[in-house]
């Protein structure tokens, strides 16, 4: 068994692992359901501004519409659960003194932790994809294909984006999505591994996320100023993929700046294991 | 004979205070070497650096030779061992943990997780998750784990802790049995005196952090061995033959026996000057235990 497979099977034997899923379906499943039930009224006061000046025909309230509507919440509760999984990976070894049989053992502490990084990602990535298929596929189910008429939040605007072109976007945002949620996963990683017990990396994660969200969202010029470098402001990267055009030079350089993140915070975590006194 | 595990003047620093100082230990192959000291005397701080978990602030550690520390694979892929207590994946049942635990050293058949599960008696619950196991269990099945992959070495941290006296000595007795037919090396720390008496070899003492003493048992115990228990008939006959020699103190005596003190390196003739004149010796043994040694070498040893 490869360290990543050993790394892999000690994750998803456990049953915490599946809390997220099974919250993230309850929360995809009560959404689509409530819009179901009161789609007229909901897209009847996201378009109100526009009703004036357009005539909007046609199945609004689609798939696509509903997976996109939810994915605006993704940076709230994923995160989350992200850090349930990579908070715990590495800190729990110490809480059940596992981490004593572990690291007398001949393969290094850098690929302990290689594994195990590839490890949360994995599972983060396996959240992604468990959102986007289950938005998608109750979506359809519930309320069919169509062109995706969007109100960009925040903007006086609606995007129209034909049918065709839609599973190639969503398939895109979705990548990006995943690529946003691995800082989260890096950073309650990098928690991890200082720490010898799973609820401060979780809580500490959780910490840094809201400050930043809320710090990048102040109205105050010293916030505004910082915004760019915050990583949570990149996070949203994936609403690039639903603009008219897709601007990719602004999307390339979010995904660049997640990627400095991911490789600063994983570099700082092996640095510190490499070199920790295991004294649990 | 081939040194497996050598260490030079390990020590570690927590902040101001030395955990372990000065370290120098020599265990050979077929050794069962105790590592004896009382607690918070350095032996886990010890064992930790030996096996990785704490980088040494000053010394080396040798593992057949390799530095574990610069050389892990060479090094530790011989070793096996189990820190303090055994602690497993509680959600995971006893052949799982050990599947995964070894496959960290090697890849391990089904088979094998169950002939060692069977050589500590836990064949009957090797598809049971760990968390229904008690104390004992965990601590043979800690055993098992490092037999799995084979080692020339086994570290053991205070084996015998937390167990009841059937699981002491069963412990114990697989110890031996490892070593004697087996061929494994055993190094084995312990508060235990008793413990120590009765399976190691060779032993150091440590004691605030240092070695105070090392060396075969046998050797480190007849060193000073100055007290001696005689069983002798006739009692008062033999007492008046002792008390005309003039190197030998009567400490004490009864319809049993005499207890005395002679002079270094006297005990045979003391046993000639009583048999030449027709009593009967029917044992003559240094009083000295491993609790007096232990206390004498550990009095006044210096703070670090």
């Amino acid at each position: 068994m490869t360290l990543f497979g050993f790394e892999a099977y000690k994750t998803f034997s456990r049953w915490r692992t599946y809390i997220s899923f099974g919250v993230l379906a309850l929360i995809v499943l009560m959404t689509e359901i409530v819009m179901r039930v009161s789609a007229r009224e909901i897209v009847g006061s996201m378009m109100k501004p526009f009703q004036r000046d357009f005539i909007i025909a046609g199945n609004i309230v689609n798939a696509w519409f509903i997976t996109a509507f939810i994915m605006n919440s993704l940076h709230f509760h994923i995160p989350f659960f992200v850090t349930l999984v990579a908070g715990d990976i590495v800190s729990s070894e110490a809480t059940a003194g596992t981490v004593r049989f572990l690291l007398i053992r001949p393969p290094s502490r850098q690929r302990i932790l290689n594994a195990k990084y590839l490890t949360a990602l994995f599972y983060t990535a396996g959240l992604v994809i468990f959102f986007a298929v289950l938005c998608l596929c109750l979506g359809l189910a519930l309320f069919g294909s169509g062109d995706l008429i969007m109100h960009r939040l925040g903007q006086f605007s609606v995007v129209f984006i034909p049918e065709a072109e839609i599973p190639l976007r969503m398939l895109l945002a979705f990548v990006a999505a995943v690529w946003s949620m691995t800082v989260v996963a890096s950073l309650a990683f990098l928690f991890s591994a200082m720490a010898e017990n799973s609820i401060g990396p979780i809580i500490g994660t959780m910490a840094v996320v809201i400050c930043f969200l809320i710090f990048g969202n102040l109205p105050l010029d010293f916030f505004r100023h910082l915004k760019p470098f915050f990583f949570t402001t990149h996070m949203l990267l994936w609403q690039g993929f639903f603009d008219r055009s897709i601007q990719w030079l602004a999307i390339g350089q979010s995904a660049l700046i997640l990627g400095m993140h991911n490789a600063a915070l994983f570099f700082i975590a092996s640095l510190i294991y490499r070199r920790k006194d295991i004294k649990s | 004979m081939e040194s497996v595990l050598q260490t030079c003047d390990l020590g570690k620093r927590f902040g101001k205070r030395w955990a372990a100082r000065g370290i120098d230990l020599e265990v050979r192959r077929g050794d069962i070497f105790c590592f004896l000291g009382p607690n918070g005397a350095g032996k886990s701080t010890t064992i930790r650096m030996i096996l990785t978990l704490l980088k040494p602030t000053t010394g080396t550690v040798q593992l057949f030779g390799k530095d574990p520390h610069k050389n892990r694979v060479a090094a530790l892929s011989r070793v096996c061992g189990i820190v303090e207590k055994p602690d497993f994946y509680l959600y995971l049942s006893a052949s799982k943990n050990l599947e995964l635990l070894g496959s960290l050293t090697r890849r391990i058949t089904g088979d094998e997780i169950m002939e060692v599960l069977a050589r500590v008696g836990l064949t009957q619950r090797a598809h049971d998750k760990v968390r229904t196991f008690s104390h004992g269990m965990k601590q043979r099945l800690g055993i098992a784990q490092a037999l799995l992959t084979r080692p020339e070495l086994i570290i053991l941290d205070e084996p015998t802790t937390g167990l009841d006296p059937q699981g002491m000595k069963d412990v114990r007795e697989l110890i031996q049995r490892l070593a004697h037919e087996e061929g494994m090396t055993i190094f084995l720390s312990s508060h235990l005196l008793s413990e120590i008496e009765q399976v190691a070899t060779r032993m150091a003492v440590v004691h605030r952090g240092q070695v105070v003493a090392q060396g075969a048992v046998s050797d480190l115990l007849a060193q000073e061995a100055t007290d001696y228990s005689l069983q002798v008939s006739p009692v008062k006959q033999a007492l008046k033959i002792i008390k005309t020699l003039p190197w030998v103190t009567v400490l004490a005596s009864g319809d049993k026996g005499i207890e005395v003190r002679l002079e270094p390196d006297r005990a045979a003739e003391l046993n000639k000057a009583l048999c030449t004149k027709g009593i009967e010796v029917f044992a003559l043994y240094p009083r000295r235990t491993l609790e007096d040694f232990f206390l004498k070498v550990t009095k006044g040893a210096p703070e670090i």
